[in-house]
C-alpha cells in the first residue's frame, strides 16, 4: 500500500498511535503533517498520556509538558517522529 | 455561623500556592483577589477557564466577593461553552491571555501588581451563597446545572480532611493532575488545601515526568490528587518520585491490583474518593482494604423505593446516587457501576441504567445488564441483555420487559447466563460482556 511516510519510523509510529489509541483508521491513511490533536486526528490529553507511555516503552523517550518544544513536538506525526529520532534511547 | 473565611489559617507570609515562577504567599493571594474583584465587570456569572490552578482560585475568590456565580463546564467544547453562556444571561469568561473563546465576551486576567497590606479581616463568604455551578450532561443533551454553596464546598473540604487525618496548618502541599474546573478537582485540589492552610501547586502535570517534577517543587507532606490513569502511567513508566505522604484518586474506579502497585511504587497509602457532580465527594476508601466505601461525616445513604439518595448536612436537598449500590447495615456501601449511560437507538434516547433497573425489577431476575454492541452491518444496532434468572425462560422475561420499556429497546438477543462477568470493583467491562454475548450466540446457533 502506498502512504506518505518519509521514514520507517514514521510508519512504525503511525501503527503505534493507531494501536495504542484503538483508533478506527488505517495507519497508512494518516497524513504525517496533519495535526494529531484538536481538528486533525482529534486526540485529547488522555490520548497524549497513553501515547507518551507507549513512546517511552518503545523508544525510551520520556515526554515532558515543561519542554518548551512540547507543542511543536505534538503538532504532527512527522514532528513527533523527528523528536523521537533525536531523543530515543532504544 | 452564617459565613466562613475565604481561606484557612495562613500567616501572611506563608506560601499558599506554588506557581511556575515560584511561590505565592497568602498576602499576595489576598492582594490579587482584591485587585481582580475591583476589575471584574458587573455581571451575574463567569465561566472561569483559567488554566493555572492559582489564577483559577484568584478568579473564583474574586467572583465570590462580587457575588458572581462561577460556572464550571463539564467540557471545553466551544459549543458547550456557548450553550452555558447563553443560558446565563450576561455571563462572561475569564481566560488565559492567549485563549479567548469565540462568541463569549472575555475578561483577561491581569498580571500581578504590587502587594497590598494584610487586611484587618480575611474576607468571609456567606455559607448559603451559591459559589459555583458544576454542569453535568443531562438526558436531554442540555448541560444540567448543579448548585454548590460556599457552605457545601467548605464542609466537604473539612470532612475529607478529617477522614484522611490531615492536620490544619501542618506543612503539606497538594499536587494535582485533575482539572480544577471539575467537581473532584475543585474539592480535592483547591478547596482541600486552602481550607487547611496547605500549599496548592498551581500546575496540572500530565506525563509521569511532569508529575515527578511538580512533586519535587513542593516541600513538606506531599499529597497527590490524581486518577487511575495517571497512577497507571507512573507505575508503568517506573518514574522516580520524591516521597509522597498520601495519594487521593477519583474519577474512575481504581482496581485493587493497581492500588497495590501504586502503594508499593509511591511508598504511601492510596485512598479513593467516591462522588459525582450532583453531590460532590460522598465517601472514601483505602482501595487495598476492600471495595466498601465509608461515607464522609454527616453523609447518609437512604433508600427511596428503587433508588438510593444521599443526605448530608450541607446538601439543601437529598441527591440521587447515579450508580447501582448496595448498602450494609453499618452504612458502608459497594458500587456496582454507573447507571447514567445514555444511548440512542433510532432516535429514541434512554439511560441504560433505567433499562437495567427495570430488568432487575422483574421477579426472578437476580442480575442483569443491557449493553449496546459495536455497530455492525445492520441499519440499526440493537441492545443485547445478559440476564441471570434461574428457573425463568427468555420468553417470560421478554414479556415482562415488553410491559416496562419501549419496544425499540427490547434486547435482541436476550441471553440467559449463569452469572455476569463482574470485575473486582463490581463493574462490568464492556469487552467481557461482548465476549460473553459472542459465546452464547455461537452456543445457541450450534444447538439450532
Amino acid at each position: 500500500m502506498t502512504d506518505s511516510f518519509a521514514s520507517s519510523l514514521e510508519r512504525a509510529l503511525a501503527s503505534l498511535i493507531v494501536q495504542t489509541l484503538k483508533l478506527k483508521v488505517e495507519p497508512a491513511t494518516i497524513d504525517p503533517t496533519q495535526a494529531l490533536f484538536g481538528d486533525g486526528l482529534g486526540l485529547d490529553s488522555i490520548d497524549a498520556l497513553e501515547l507518551s507511555l507507549a513512546i517511552s516503552q518503545t523508544y525510551g523517550y520520556q515526554l515532558k509538558s515543561s519542554d518548551p518544544e512540547i507543542k511543536a513536538i505534538f503538532s504532527s506525526l512527522r514532528a513527533l517522529s523527528n523528536a523521537i529520532e533525536k531523543n530515543r534511547t532504544k | 455561623m452564617h459565613d466562613a473565611p475565604l481561606i484557612g489559617p495562613y500567616n501572611p507570609d506563608e506560601v499558599l500556592a506554588w506557581e511556575t515562577d515560584g511561590p505565592r504567599t497568602a498576602r499576595q493571594f489576598l492582594s490579587d483577589v482584591s485587585r481582580l474583584a475591583d476589575f471584574l465587570p458587573d455581571r451575574p456569572a463567569v465561566l472561569n477557564l483559567l488554566s493555572s490552578r492559582y489564577e483559577f482560585l484568584v478568579g473564583f475568590a474574586a467572583a465570590m466577593l462580587r457575588r458572581q456565580l462561577t460556572l464550571l463546564p463539564q467540557s471545553r467544547a466551544p459549543q458547550t461553552l456557548r450553550r452555558i453562556a447563553g443560558d446565563y444571561h450576561e455571563s462572561y469568561c475569564l481566560t488565559d491571555q492567549d485563549e479567548p473563546v469565540e462568541g463569549i465576551e472575555s475578561a483577561v486576567q491581569r498580571r500581578h501588581g504590587s502587594i497590598a497590606g494584610w487586611p484587618r479581616r480575611i474576607p468571609h463568604i456567606p455559607l448559603n451563597q451559591v459559589a459555583a455551578i458544576a454542569f453535568t450532561s443531562g438526558s436531554t443533551g442540555q448541560p444540567m446545572p448543579n448548585r454548590k454553596t460556599w457552605g457545601a464546598l467548605t464542609a466537604v473540604a473539612r470532612a475529607t480532611g478529617a477522614r484522611l487525618g490531615l492536620k490544619t496548618g501542618e506543612r503539606t502541599a497538594v499536587v494535582a493532575t485533575v482539572p480544577h474546573q471539575h467537581m473532584f478537582g475543585l474539592e480535592a485540589s483547591v478547596m482541600l488545601p486552602i481550607m487547611h492552610g496547605f500549599v496548592m501547586h498551581a500546575g496540572r502535570p500530565l506525563f509521569p515526568a511532569d508529575i515527578r517534577d511538580a512533586l519535587a517543587e513542593v516541600a513538606g507532606k506531599r499529597i497527590l490528587v490524581t486518577t487511575p490513569l495517571h497512577l497507571r502511567a507512573c507505575v508503568t513508566e517506573g518514574v522516580c518520585v520524591p516521597p509522597v505522604g498520601l495519594i487521593l484518586s477519583a474519577t474512575a474506579p481504581l482496581s485493587r491490583s493497581l492500588a497495590q502497585e501504586a502503594e508499593r511504587h509511591f511508598q504511601t497509602e492510596v485512598h479513593e474518593i467516591f462522588g459525582f457532580a450532583e453531590a460532590g465527594s460522598v465517601a472514601e476508601r483505602r482501595t487495598i482494604d476492600g471495595d466498601r466505601w465509608r461515607p464522609l461525616d454527616t453523609v447518609r445513604l437512604v433508600q427511596d423505593r428503587t433508588v438510593w439518595v444521599v443526605h448530608a448536612d450541607y446538601l439543601p436537598v437529598p441527591v440521587r446516587v447515579p450508580d447501582r449500590i448496595t448498602v450494609d447495615a453499618d452504612g458502608r456501601f459497594v458500587v456496582h457501576g454507573r447507571e447514567v449511560d445514555q444511548i440512542n437507538i433510532a432516535g429514541h434516547r434512554v439511560s441504560l441504567g433505567d433499562l437495567n433497573q427495570k430488568l432487575l425489577e422483574i421477579e426472578g431476575v437476580q442480575d442483569g445488564v443491557f449493553f449496546l454492541p459495536d455497530e455492525g452491518a445492520d441499519l440499526v444496532t440493537r441492545l443485547i441483555a445478559c440476564v441471570v434468572a434461574p428457573g425463568k425462560t427468555v420468553e417470560e422475561i421478554q414479556q415482562a420487559l415488553r410491559r416496562r420499556i419501549d419496544p425499540v429497546f427490547l434486547p435482541r438477543p436476550l441471553l440467559l447466563v449463569p452469572r455476569l462477568p463482574r470485575n473486582d470493583t463490581g463493574k462490568l467491562p464492556r469487552e467481557a460482556l461482548l465476549k460473553l454475548a459472542e459465546q452464547h450466540v455461537k452456543g445457541l446457533s450450534h444447538e439450532a
